[in-house]
């Protein structure tokens, strides 16, 4: 066990917008933790600082005791850390078996799918996914669900330890979504570290036995999914002043 | 658990696709073509013909290099010409001032290229689309400039006695290639086929799979991570090294460097020929260097003929008509000649075939 991933006053802005306002927060090793706000709180901004894609104006990010704050976000994914995007990204003009490849060929990730043989171990992932079926289709033809999934496969040919979701239900179909869900229950349950974002509450709250709250950059929240729900400036935030939770 | 190929296996792999391949179509009319460039040099001693096809075979080699870097990387070079006067200029001093053998002066000027372009270059690999474009551009005005300069010029005579930084003649010594044409032509003509049959397979391993991630979304290709500036160096030192061999043949092919060589206009060749036969296609090249070397000597021989002067004359004068044709080709045949042309030629044959 332990504290794998540990953000220290973590503060982002954009020319005079403040995305991230002095966020802090621990993960341990092993956890299941939901991040959920309102649109524009500020998840997919401290995704992409923790992931490396930019850099924070102060605070620290500790990931495996480890200070990453400001490393590239190849190393970062070479340690262990790896994002999922909320507009999903593939090599538009490969095979999928092509696009899990290009994350086996990670220095971190190839120290493992060599031992299998690298087409091997990716078509390993594709199954685990439930893609194997399309191997050899380019993602440009895929469903959205089918996308996330590919996603998930890329995120997880680096070997990761913690596993950054930015969003993954968002565009799903009921059954597309419980697909996810179930992909994702079962990498926690294989011992990734997960850590998920969501603005539609629903399917969150009932996936993760914990949750972290922010709105406008700030946090406000963290605790079991029922208590920050029924938290006064959790409500305020998504529903304005006077309104209750269904 | 699976180790690393080895030799013998990746030999095999190849065989059996060299098998395959040669039942396709496409393979079939590559290798009618090898032969055909293959005996032309003993089919007839005529210097002129001997030359175009030189000059064609040099210029497949630069377009593929131009071809892999901006078709598999996604890094379009504007100022691939740096290679080619370097490694001229390089391979040129090199064999007349020190008397090296010329395939370890090709070598040297290859290197030197690389080198040099990873100093000029490596900066604008920061830059993405139309801005490594023109830093690119930018570069090799520069250098072009650079060696035109008649100060710099006087230095250089200086240093270097009874020759000019404006270049050397005379590079003719390498008597073998000058008693026997066919020799250079033969030299050329394998050198060629190494090029672009390692281009192709390249492309194919490993690293040509992460060079393509990076040409399809360099920030995915990182969030898989991948060191995207190390592999586009990597590409970036390939392209370089193949744009010298073909530098360094170029100077045998004139017997002598100038510093024409720098400019901008051979980088736009290099554009034009591997958009005409079709970018991300390396045996396109040869296509888009066989038309461009073609049509271009029928244009200046157009352009040489008393009769066509004034407006006329401007009309065939070989950039402005090649420029016309790119234009063409993006608007019609994007993705460049050789496969369309390969689909009509299959169509031709099975209809005499009456399939």
């Amino acid at each position: 066990m332990g504290v794998i991933l540990e953000v220290k006053n973590l503060t982002k802005k954009f020319a005079g917008l403040t995305a991230v306002n002095d966020m802090s927060f621990e993960i341990q090793r092993g956890e299941f933790v939901g991040l959920i706000g309102p649109n524009g709180a500020g998840k997919t901004t401290i995704f992409n600082v923790i992931s490396g894609l930019e850099k924070p104006n102060s605070g620290s990010i500790r990931f495996d005791g480890r200070d990453i704050t400001g490393m590239k976000p190849h190393k970062i994914v070479n340690l262990g850390l790896v994002r999922t995007f909320q507009l999903v990204r593939s090599f538009k003009f490969m095979t999928l078996l092509d696009n899990i490849n290009v994350s086996c060929l990670s220095p971190r990730g190839k120290e493992i799918a060599k031992e299998y043989g690298i087409d091997e171990y990716s078509s390993t992932i594709l199954g685990s996914v439930g893609l194997i079926d399309k191997a050899r289709l380019p993602p440009v033809i895929l469903p959205h669900g089918d996308l996330r999934k590919l996603q998930i496969g890329k995120a997880l040919g680096t070997n990761p330890q913690l596993l950054l979701l930015d969003e993954p239900f968002s565009g799903l179909s009921h059954e597309e979504a419980v697909d996810i869900t179930e992909l994702i229950e079962s990498l926690h349950s294989d011992g990734v570290t997960v850590f998920v974002t969501g603005h539609v509450l629903r399917e969150l709250m009932g996936l993760v036995p914990r949750v972290i709250a922010m709105h406008q950059g700030k946090f406000i929240a963290d605790g079991p999914p029922k208590e920050v729900a029924n938290n006064k400036i959790v409500l305020e935030a998504y529903l304005g002043r006077g309104g209750t939770f269904a | 658990m699976k180790k690393r190929k080895d030799l013998k296996t990746v030999l095999n792999d190849f065989k059996s696709y060299l098998r395959f391949w040669i039942k396709t179509f496409r393979g079939q009319v590559t290798v009618l073509c090898l032969i055909g460039l293959a005996i032309l040099p003993f089919i007839t001693t005529n210097t002129y013909i001997i030359g175009i096809f030189n000059t064609f075979m040099i210029y497949t080699i630069f377009a593929a290099s131009w071809d892999f870097l901006a078709g598999y990387v996604g890094q379009v070079s504007f100022g691939h010409a740096i290679f080619l006067g370097v490694s001229a200029y390089v391979t040129a001093f090199t064999v007349k001032f020190f008397l090296f053998p010329w395939w370890f002066a090709l070598i040297l000027g290859a290197f030197f290229a690389v080198l040099f372009g990873l100093i000029v270059g490596v900066p604008s690999l920061r830059l993405k689309g139309p801005y490594l474009a023109l830093g690119t551009l930018s570069m090799s005005l520069i250098l072009y400039e650079l060696f035109k300069m008649s100060s710099l010029g006087l230095l250089w005579e200086a240093t270097f006695p009874g020759t000019e930084l404006f270049g050397t003649t005379g590079i003719g010594q390498i008597i073998i290639f000058t008693d026997i044409p066919q020799i250079f032509y033969i030299v050329i003509f394998i050198i060629m086929c190494v090029v672009v049959v390692f281009l192709t397979h390249f492309v194919k391993s490993n690293t040509g799979t992460i060079l393509k991630a990076i040409r399809d979304d360099e920030t995915g290709a990182k969030a898989s991570g991948i060191n995207t500036t190390k592999y586009k160096v990597i590409a970036f030192m390939i392209s370089g090294f193949i744009a010298g061999i073909a530098g360094g043949l170029f100077t045998f092919r004139h017997t002598g460097v100038n510093p024409g060589i720098f400019q901008p206009l051979y980088s736009f060749y290099a554009i034009i020929m591997a958009a005409l036969g079709g970018i991300a296609t390396i045996s396109g090249s040869a296509l888009g260097a066989f038309i461009f070397v073609f049509l271009g000597e029928i244009l200046r021989l157009l352009g040489d003929n008393p009769n066509i002067t004034g407006t006329i004359g401007g009309f065939v004068e070989p950039i402005f008509v090649f420029s016309i044709i790119l234009i063409i080709i993006i608007r019609f045949a994007e993705h460049g000649l050789l496969k369309p042309a390969l689909e009509r030629l299959k169509s031709l044959w099975d209809l005499i075939l009456g399939r």
